[in-house]
């Protein structure tokens, strides 16, 4: 007799935002004077490595965009981008040494020196 | 009309080699050229979306120009040289005869939110080429000035032969040449034309012999030859088509670095040798029994009464007058490095 096994669904891949990169975004978006508009993240082609990541305060989501929500913040991805950071984290690297908003993607098999570009 | 058909239509010779070698470089030669990668890019976000995907500057780009650029991967290699050409509403691209699809899929790749669509208009056009010393004054009589003193990759509209076409300086090396792109139907009708108006005064059509054989002595790179993802564009002579301030693009790192620390290892030219035997695309080129170059063309050049070629040869040895050994069926040959063109 065939044993019954419970599978546990695959967790979705999705993308986050850390507590502090939300914060950072509230700020640039209030210094930007758009205190209300939220995030576009997506990647795009080009950057010494093939792809470069691209984020941009936007008033709200495009037609065919994912949309997450995560620390009050609504972050809109199209869906060819998605395909390449699901399961990013957006970070915020702060002080003298700091690189900002960083990606840590991990479908990123190689990045470029300055870190915005990468290849999968 | 089909691409095989296309390239099945170019013969390897129309009258003899001697005949259409003197029309190359001594009057005009006409080719068939509809085997040449033919794509269509509109859209508004075109120009900027090649300009981050290859080495030249296109966003300098005005209507009726045009720029060689090289399409290159992560690593910094050659995926193919692009000739892009921008008209009024649209750029076209001339791209190699076997990389249509793969440079079609990596623009789509690349393409994400921007407003870019590519079409392949190989099949829907047809292409010719007059090459040779004295092309810029017969384009001049059968077209008008105005495109006979085109800048390189200059394109323009006319029409020739009461065919619309799209006319593009395309010089072969150190010759001079144009490209005339027609639509498919009216390809033939055009030939005809060209060949009835160009007959006389030397010159004439001109099939894949001695096209081949003008191509090695001009030291012209051919796609999937000297022009491959074996290669990347420092190495292949390509400089005239990368632009070192743009900013980035896939492959620029790896294309800087090459650059700044002088660490191409390797570089294209010119080998001659005697005899009349033809070594393989591939074979191996020694110094003191170790591989220090490889034969990626050959052809034999009557002018120059010996067989010559194009090769990448490592940079300690690729000096003209450096020697370099190829065994052919057993025997040992002496190769020359030479300056390219070959005088």
């Amino acid at each position: 007799m065939q044993q019954m096994t419970r599978r546990t669904p695959p967790q979705p891949l999705t993308i986050n935002i850390s507590k502090d990169a939300a914060e950072h975004v509230r700020q640039f978006a209030a210094q930007a004077g758009k205190p209300d508009s939220n995030l576009r993240v997506g990647v795009k082609g080009g950057g010494c490595s093939g792809l470069t990541y691209v984020l941009d305060l936007v008033d709200g989501p495009g037609d065919n965009d994912k949309t997450v929500e995560e620390h009050g913040i609504e972050l809109y991805v199209d869906k060819k981008s998605y395909v390449f950071l699901a399961g990013t984290v957006l970070e915020y690297s702060g002080g003298l040494n700091g690189k900002g908003f960083v990606f840590n993607n991990p479908n990123a098999r190689t990045t470029c020196g300055c870190g915005t570009s990468f290849s999968v | 009309m089909s691409t095989s058909a296309q390239a099945e239509a170019i013969p390897a010779s129309y009258t003899s080699l001697r005949e259409e070698y003197d029309a190359l470089t001594g009057a005009v030669g006409l080719v068939r050229r509809s085997h040449v990668g033919r794509l269509e890019l509109t859209g508004e976000d075109a120009l900027d979306l090649l300009n981050r995907l290859s080495t030249n500057k296109l966003e300098d780009l005005t209507p009726g120009a045009g720029m060689g650029s090289v399409l290159t991967s992560a690593k910094g290699r050659i995926v193919d040289l692009l000739l892009v050409l921008m008209l009024e509403d649209r750029l076209l691209l001339l791209v190699g005869p076997d990389a249509r699809e793969r440079v079609a899929e990596w623009i789509d790749f690349y393409t994400f939110v921007e407003d870019v669509t590519v079409r392949d208009v190989t099949p829907d056009t047809a292409m010719f080429s007059l090459v040779g010393p004295g092309a810029v004054a017969l384009v001049e009589e059968l077209v008008g000035e105005s495109v006979a003193t085109m800048p390189s990759y200059g394109v323009q509209s006319a029409s020739l032969g009461g065919v619309n076409v799209t006319v593009v300086r395309e010089d072969f090396g150190a010759l001079p040449g144009f490209d005339v792109i027609a639509s498919a139907e009216d390809g033939e009708r055009l030939w005809r034309y060209l060949v009835e108006r160009t007959s006389g005064d030397g010159a004439r059509p001109v099939g894949s012999l001695a096209l081949e054989t003008v191509r090695v002595e001009q030291g012209v790179p051919a796609p999937g030859l000297e022009l491959s993802e074996d290669y990347n564009p420092l190495e292949a002579g390509l400089l005239e088509h990368i632009s070192f301030n743009k900013g980035c693009y896939i492959g620029q790192e790896v294309i800087a670095r090459l650059d700044t620390y002088k660490k191409v290892s390797k570089y294209l030219v010119g080998l001659s040798w005697h005899g009349q035997d033809l070594p393989p695309a591939g074979a191996s080129l020694t110094v003191d029994g170790k591989r220090s170059g490889v034969v990626t063309s050959a052809v034999s050049s009557e002018r120059l009464g010996r067989g010559i070629g194009l090769g990448y040869v490592r940079k300690a040895h690729a000096e003209p007058g450096s020697t370099l050994t190829l065994e052919q069926d057993g025997a040992e040959v002496e190769v020359r490095v030479e300056p390219l063109p070959f005088r």
